[in-house]
């Protein structure tokens, strides 16, 4: 199902701007080496590589979770170094990491109205006396990712890929105009991971949100993409429409060799 | 054997040579009281069974006092132990909550007990007041400890949510630690019913009152009875704990 159509780039403008970003954890050794970006708004953007590579740390700089030590990195505009400013962006930016960031103990309607945790007044919260509108969006973001039968399951009792769901509804219910997600699909069957790759494209496409997704799975990138990276060792090595490059080719990239 | 650990063996011995002449630790003397041993066992197992019902309502006053001292010692250590965690607050408010917090740690329950004793006068009062003050240095520390090691990533994905500091302890830290808490509360009742114990050795109330006069005046038989029902005591409780653990905490932290 590769896709042919251009990247329907609704808005001309970009969304993240990175130039020249270095980043280190322990100052010595650097996870990214001059990378340099830039994401159109409304497109499906995935970062792929082999592990190791920095692809988790880039999408990490987007929500502002790291830090540059070298470079710029902005996001609608405002640089993620601009405490104040950035911070009153943080709810337009949804995150789902790679273990997802459930709260075990919790129902999955809790997990899922946590999304809308920056809507509500602390003593609602402290209550969990959330307004009805926010119930009502949550239900539906339950159903729409198909755990209808099960709102009040405690996460730790669900299955690998059922928990996915659940991280998924919450980031809709944050309605976010930019959503994150790392390795989404990762350790799902070739069945298990369409539907859910399925499931979110919809939903990007009905509110019109711009993504950034982390895979390892080339054939996922290729069918799901607007745009492709590829990293490798902490360097942009590829950026390419997948029209442009068959697999094979993109493979060789991935490698960093002749297969 | 390498030369250093020769040395090393050789200055352990040394030291505890040493320590042993200055502590008067002396082996030899207790071989020559073993015998006193057997007196002191044929002496406790006259017991005196006029005394079971005493025992019974003071332990009950022991009981009641670890329950209430635990309970409030656990309200107040809960929110200290918020303010103390790394992962939630700034160096400027976790490291002077930790200090007060190792403060209050430094005393053992005696005397605490003793203090309370200055305070608000003999009996089970100064003893409650000796348990709190005890469960919240104590506590305090275990929970700090587990709400640090919560994952991460809830904190983190949440946090960027924009939700703000109250919410997040009501949403991921709390329900994150819970099974911990709840575990720490079982083990702080059984812990503080055994030193609720020995309190009233020094007037605080309960049931050591009755042990430590007996013992003073040589009715080990009696004293026995006492300390019989402190054992059946903590073994029942320690049996309640056993299943309420299994029960609610064992199967939440198994499943991912």
């Amino acid at each position: 199902m590769l896709q042919e159509v251009t990247p329907k780039e609704i808005f001309s403008y970009d969304i993240i701007n990175m130039d020249n970003v270095w980043a280190s954890y322990d100052g010595k050794g650097y996870v990214l080496k001059d990378v340099s970006l830039s994401i159109k708004g409304g497109i499906n953007y995935i970062i792929i590589g082999p592990s190791g590579s920095g692809k988790t740390t880039l999408l990490k700089m987007m929500n502002g979770l790291v830090k540059p030590n070298k470079g710029r990195v902005r996001v609608f505009s405002v640089d993620v170094g601009s405490n104040g400013h950035f911070k009153a962006l943080m709810p337009k930016i949804g995150y789902i990491p790679q273990n997802l960031g459930l709260v075990k103990n919790m129902s999955v309607m809790d997990n899922v109205l946590m999304g809308a945790l920056h809507r509500v007044s602390n003593l609602r919260a402290l209550m969990k006396k959330f307004p009805d509108e926010e119930m009502k969006s949550a239900e539906e973001a339950i159903k729409l990712v198909g755990l209808d039968d099960k709102p009040d399951r405690k996460v730790y009792m669900l299955s690998g890929g059922e928990k996915r769901r659940v991280a998924i509804a919450r980031a809709f219910v944050q309605k976010p105009s930019l959503l994150l997600a790392d390795e989404i699909v990762s350790e799902l069957d070739f069945v298990k991971s369409r539907e859910i790759m399925d499931m979110i494209h919809s939903v990007k496409q009905r509110m019109g949100i711009t993504m950034v997704m982390v895979h390892h799975d080339i054939e996922i990138a290729l069918e799901y993409a607007d745009m492709i990276a590829i990293m490798k060792d902490g360097v942009k090595v590829a950026e390419f429409r997948p029209s442009e490059l068959d697999k094979a080719s993109v493979t060789k990239l991935f490698n960093g060799h002749e297969a | 054997m390498k030369p250093k650990e020769n040395l090393l063996i050789s200055l352990i011995i040394a030291a505890v040579i040493v320590t042993s002449i200055n502590t008067g630790f002396d082996p030899v003397k207790f071989v020559q009281g073993a015998p006193n041993i057997a007196v002191l066992i044929s002496e406790m197992v006259q017991l005196d069974s006029r005394l079971l019902s005493v025992a019974f309502w003071s332990m009950l006053e022991t009981l009641q006092m670890a329950f209430l001292g635990t309970v409030i010692g656990a309200a107040i250590s809960i929110p200290l132990s918020l303010l103390a965690a790394r992962n939630l607050n700034s160096k400027f408010v976790y490291a002077p909550v930790r200090a007060m917090l190792a403060g209050i740690r430094t005393f053992p329950s005696i005397l605490w007990a003793l203090f309370f004793i200055i305070v608000v006068g003999l009996g089970p009062f100064a003893g409650i007041l000796a348990i709190i003050m005890y469960t919240i240095g104590f506590m305090s520390k275990l929970q700090y400890e587990s709400i640090e090691a919560i994952d991460p990533d809830p904190v983190e994905v949440v946090g960027a949510i924009g939700a703000s500091k109250t919410q997040l302890v009501r949403y991921v830290v709390l329900p994150e630690s819970a099974p911990h808490l709840l575990s720490q509360l079982l083990y702080m009742f059984e812990y503080n019913v055994r030193q609720t114990s020995i309190l009233g050795i020094v007037g605080a109330g309960g049931i050591g009152f009755y042990i430590i006069e007996y013992i003073k005046f040589f009715q080990y038989g009696k004293a026995m009875v006492f300390m019989l029902v402190v054992l059946a005591t903590v073994l029942i409780i320690d049996w309640i704990s056993m299943k309420i653990r299994d029960r609610y905490i064992v199967q939440r932290q198994s499943g991912k």
